[in-house]
């Protein structure tokens, strides 16, 4: 067993760009003064999961669904196995979390249209309703999520978050993955950068996002 | 006397569900509950409710007004989005105060706006009481 890379360069700042935004989109919702911000982060949310689902299928191995989806039958198989301590160590995702980051992309991305269709005022009102229920279940899920890892780590005695930012996990020098895909990570955190820049609302709204956070604390 | 005041609201407050709920229902639960918060409670005034309407409080940077103008008869634009808001006098917008729960939730998150705090029964109550005076 060696250090081996494991996650590449785009699903990390993926997954860090998305927390950043997701977390932004929760700390603005609450005033009108932030309106601008918060459908900033929701349309941000929105790109960064098109990105992961295409990524999804054309990424380096551990990123690919067909790489940690598996069937129903075989995430209960896994939960039992994990019960039991027995459980199969996964290079990358294990089924159960897996089936975490699924839904928490499914959620992502209905959550952004809900949004979308308060913002420009299509359809009825309940699309409120549902843009709130939608984004507190993905919260809880997130909740989940973090919870999922950190149990994981333990249990596997490795450190799954510290993994998620080097990108690396011990392995087989084989079940590395070739290719870390720098240029085109640099690339999407480039592009969301500068959708920020162009479009982030004017200084006064920053103060109110600090006001923002002061309130929270 | 008191008492019967009081059980002839609770009546009309109970059998208020049975039917689509009219501006006058809602202002009707904020007397309800404004008599519960203040014994001295004397009813609404549209005048109270156009001055807490048009004036900012606490030092606030934002009134109703921000938005909705200082004429809820007619369309309003966001300050932040620059979208128009819908008349919020339902003489011109007869959709307006016809839903209790989207009534409230919309104070919740507008006062917090405007005043840092959730508005009492009787400011709501003096608001509505004002955009129902409004004419066309």
């Amino acid at each position: 067993m060696s250090s081996i890379k494991v996650w590449d360069l785009p699903t990390r700042f993926f997954h860090c760009l998305l927390v950043l935004s997701f977390a932004g989109a929760f700390l603005t919702a609450e005033s009108e003064h932030n309106r601008d911000l918060h459908v900033l982060f929701g349309y941000t949310v929105l790109g960064l999961i098109v990105f992961r689902l295409l990524w999804g299928f054309i990424g380096s191995r551990y990123a690919r669904f067909s790489n940690f989806v598996c069937s129903p039958k075989g995430v209960v198989l896994y939960l039992c196995q994990l019960i039991k301590n027995q459980a199969a160590h996964s290079v990358g995702h294990n089924p159960a979390g897996g089936v975490v980051i699924v839904l928490l992309l499914l959620l992502g991305i209905a959550s952004g249209l809900s949004g979308w269709a308060v913002y420009e005022d299509i359809g009825t009102d309940s699309f409120t309703e549902w843009h709130e229920l939608i984004s507190n279940a993905m919260l809880a899920l997130v909740c989940i999520h973090i919870t999922g890892v950190v149990v994981s780590s333990y249990l596997q005695g490795e450190n799954l978050i510290a993994a998620m930012i080097t990108g690396k996990k011990p392995g087989e020098a084989n079940q590395a993955i070739a290719n870390n895909a720098s240029s085109l990570a640099w690339l999407v955190l480039v592009m969301v950068i500068g959708l920020w820049f162009w479009a982030w609302p004017d200084a006064k709204d920053l103060n109110w996002l600090l006001h923002t956070i002061v309130w929270w604390q | 006397m008191k008492q019967l005041a009081i059980g002839f609201l609770s009546l009309i407050a109970i059998a208020l569900p049975l039917r689509a709920e009219q501006p006058q229902d809602i202002i009707l639960s904020h007397a309800l509950q404004a008599r519960q918060d203040n014994a001295d409670f004397l009813g609404f005034d549209s005048h109270r409710g156009e001055q807490f309407f048009k004036s900012q409080h606490n030092g606030g940077d934002w009134s109703c007004a921000s938005c909705h103008t200082d004429n809820p008869a007619v369309a309003g634009l966001h300050t932040v989005t620059k979208k128009e808001i819908e008349p919020m006098a339902p003489s011109v917008n007869p959709a307006r105060f016809t839903n209790i729960s989207k009534v409230e939730k919309w104070f919740k998150r507008n006062c917090k706006d405007v005043l840092s705090r959730e508005c009492t029964a009787q400011e709501k109550g003096d608001v509505i009481t004002y955009l129902m005076s409004l004419n066309r």
